[in-house]
């Protein structure tokens, strides 16, 4: 058995769209600051025992399906690369030939709400992944390991790393290079403070996933600012970082969420993620 | 001149108009030249208009204006653009009756009273300087027996404020952004006329708002500050739609046009989101609406209704017909029901003949109409809406003869 903590991560220039919706690829790149996982996290147990007769997870408390595609990917990839697990004192041996015939039980715990809309399956893979990388004594480093979280859930790959994150989006039809690197670690710009106000939401809202497909699909305006403004806006959010440039990091920030909002708006049928309450805390800023 | 004093009028009454692809950012502000091509639909001035009475005479001595009631500055640039132009192209008027006798270069040196009067409430941003500036072009025109034909005419209300220029149509109206530097061939031109169309239903709904807007002027002028994805609209998106839309309108090809009307009111509002500071026009009401809307289309496997919003939270909606805006009203009215307190007949104005259609003569109707299969957990959200038009595509400017009409004394030219 192996536990682990894992972040989550809110993404300062945004992923909104996918090229490849089996592999998770996106259409453009996108950078994120990993939360403190003191404040909000995932929390995940993994065991692997010849006495279990199939994968099983629950998730805060509920057993769920791990028939789903997603989690066949993650469970599959980390599989492929398990290794030699000797434990001594407890009498374990693992050869790595016997990881695809054993089953693993996966526990599951975030510390914030779901319905918060708070990434919680960005954190939540993140964990599964490093989790079972670290049971099956895996010897990828963590942005090898982000590729394979990627395919869980896209933002999933940034919360393999603390501080500042970027998802590189690869070129390579097969996703080996759509993976996630650290720009700078949480020391960096500690003086940073992040307040997120959990707004009161009477609505159901679109799913990411459906939400970002559709806009693929439907915006006339999103082919424009994966393919030109976002690349520009990549560059010059690593400088601002890196010079620690906080007029640029919000002048950036600010754009990059709006344009993401904006391209919901533009998809069919548009999508309002923003509520009233969302516009006041905007001109309250001003 | 006759020695005995006179003094000529004429009345006019205007429409406005909502644009279907939209017009939001200008090439040059002086001029008001826009970024790209708009569509509108000219709405019937039975139910929304202005109306101008303009008069001249040797005992006026200054330009002077009243709008509704209030006597405003004249002194502004787009008021003088549209005195000057219009000045420029005022001919002999004679009129023996009267003992008037206006010769060409007589008009230079004579001043002009104007009232305007809006038939709806300017708060209530349903575009009265488009309809304002239209009339006042117009009146001005025939005051001073100008030649130039509508077009022409748009030219110069399009100085006074840019949506202006579409109203000098009935109908369906394309505003050609043009090429020329001196905006000469910046102008409207009708695609079809109002009846072309008649089967089409307008309802809009005027919605509470709490918020002071963000001027289209300033607005628009951020949008093309700020705005990465406005100029690919422009460039890239907007000569297409416009190709599509003449098309649609032509073959009264209703799935296309209302497919075509949502996505270009949405790609305004995703620009203005876009903009920084970002300005966001629709509020929480103006998306409820338009799931209402979306859900139903939805539903239906055909666009029953497209939707269209300005600069404001109102919601302009087009039904393909009689009987899908009656129904519309039907879903509107259980989504938005009038608070308490309201009065049916001031909840629904314009043409209320469509509230009989939905079989609602008084509020224990309205209580009773059932959810929209479509919604799940509809809810009613009483007070959301002020109050609704009905209204349907209309005719272009036109003089009003009847003197009881007109909103300036005959005898001193001041406001009645």
């Amino acid at each position: 058995m192996v536990t682990a903590q894992t972040p989550t991560n809110i993404a300062v220039i945004k992923y909104w769209g996918k090229r490849d919706e089996t592999l998770i690829l996106p259409v453009n790149d996108s950078i994120s600051v990993t939360l403190d996982p003191a404040h909000l996290c995932t929390t995940t147990t993994v065991a692997v025992s010849p006495s279990f007769d199939q994968d099983r997870m629950w998730l805060n408390g509920k057993e769920i399906s791990l028939s789903g595609g997603r989690y066949q990917n993650c469970l599959r990839e980390i599989r492929a690369r398990a290794c030699d697990v000797q434990d001594e004192e407890k009498g374990i041996k693992i050869a790595k030939k016997d990881w695809e015939k054993l089953h693993v039980h996966v526990a599951s715990y975030n510390n914030f709400p779901t319905a918060a809309g708070l990434a919680s399956s960005a954190a939540g893979f993140a964990c599964l992944v490093f989790a079972l990388a670290k049971l099956m004594n895996a010897k990828e480093d963590n942005s090898e390991l982000s590729a394979i979280a990627r395919q869980g859930s896209g933002s999933a790959c940034r919360s393999l790393f603390g501080g500042f994150v970027k998802w590189n989006m690869g070129k390579a039809e097969d996703g080996s290079d759509s993976l996630a690197v650290q720009l700078v670690d949480e020391k960096h710009w500690d003086e940073l403070v992040i307040i997120i106000a959990v707004v009161s939401s009477r609505q159901k809202e679109t799913s990411s996933t459906t939400g970002m497909r559709d806009s693929v699909e439907t915006s006339l305006l999103l082919e424009h600012r994966a393919k030109e403004v976002v690349p520009k806006r990549t560059k010059q959010m690593e400088e601002a970082i890196k010079n620690r440039d906080f007029g640029s990091f919000a002048q950036l920030a600010c754009a990059d969420s709006n344009q993401f909002h904006a391209v919901c708006l533009d998809t069919c049928p548009p999508i309002f993620y923003m509520n009233d309450t969302s516009h006041r805390q905007d001109n309250q800023l001003c | 001149m006759a020695e005995k004093t006179w003094v000529r009028m004429v009345t006019a009454q205007t429409p406005t108009n909502i644009a279907v692809i939209k017009y939001w950012g200008k090439r040059d502000e002086t001029l008001i030249l826009p970024v790209n091509d708009s569509i509108s639909v000219t709405l019937d001035p039975a139910h929304l208009c202005t109306i101008t009475t303009v008069a001249v005479s040797p005992i006026f001595d200054q330009d002077r204006m009243w709008l509704n009631g209030k006597e405003i500055s004249l002194s502004g640039g787009r008021y003088q653009n549209c005195l000057r132009e219009i000045r420029a192209r005022a001919c002999e008027v004679e009129d023996k009756e009267k003992g008037i006798k206006i010769a060409k270069n007589d008009w230079e040196k004579l001043h002009v009273h104007v009232a305007s009067y809006n038939n709806f409430p300017t708060a209530a941003g349903l575009a009265s300087s488009a309809a304002g500036f239209a009339c006042l072009v117009f009146a001005l025109a025939k005051l001073m027996k100008a030649k130039e034909d509508n077009s022409e005419l748009s030219a110069i209300a399009r100085q006074g404020s840019g949506s202006a220029c579409r109203s000098l149509f009935g109908g369906f109206v394309k505003w050609i952004m043009g090429k020329a530097a001196d905006g000469s061939d910046s102008l409207a031109v009708q695609l079809v006329d109002e009846k072309h169309w008649d089967e089409l239903v307008i309802i809009i709904a005027v919605v509470s708002s709490r918020q002071k807007e963000t001027s289209s002027t300033t607005g628009m002028r951020d949008s093309v500050e700020t705005s990465l994805l406005l100029r690919h609209r422009a460039k890239e998106v907007v000569p297409k739609r416009i190709k599509q839309m003449e098309e649609a309108i032509k073959n009264r090809d209703f799935g296309s046009f209302a497919q075509l009307t949502c996505a270009d009111s949405n790609q305004f509002h995703a620009v203005c989101l876009d903009t920084c500071p970002p300005i966001f026009y629709m509020n929480d009401t103006s998306h409820r609406i338009i799931s209402c809307v979306e859900k139903w289309n939805c539903s239906e496997g055909m666009p029953q209704v497209a939707y269209t919003f300005d600069a404001g939270p109102n919601a302009v909606l087009i039904a393909h017909n009689r009987k899908a805006a009656t129904q519309l009203i039907q879903k509107l009215l259980f989504c938005f029901p009038p608070s308490s307190d309201a009065d049916l007949n001031s909840y629904v104005i314009g043409d209320k003949s469509i509230l009989k259609d939905a079989g609602i003569e008084d509020i224990k109707d309205v209580e009773a109409l059932p959810p929209p299969p479509e919604i799940k957990d509809a809810q009613r959200c009483k007070g959301d809406v002020s109050y609704f038009i009905c209204t349907k595509p209309g005719r272009g400017p036109d003089l009003l003869s009847d003197e009881s009409l007109a909103l300036l004394h005959p005898e001193t030219g001041l406001p009645k």
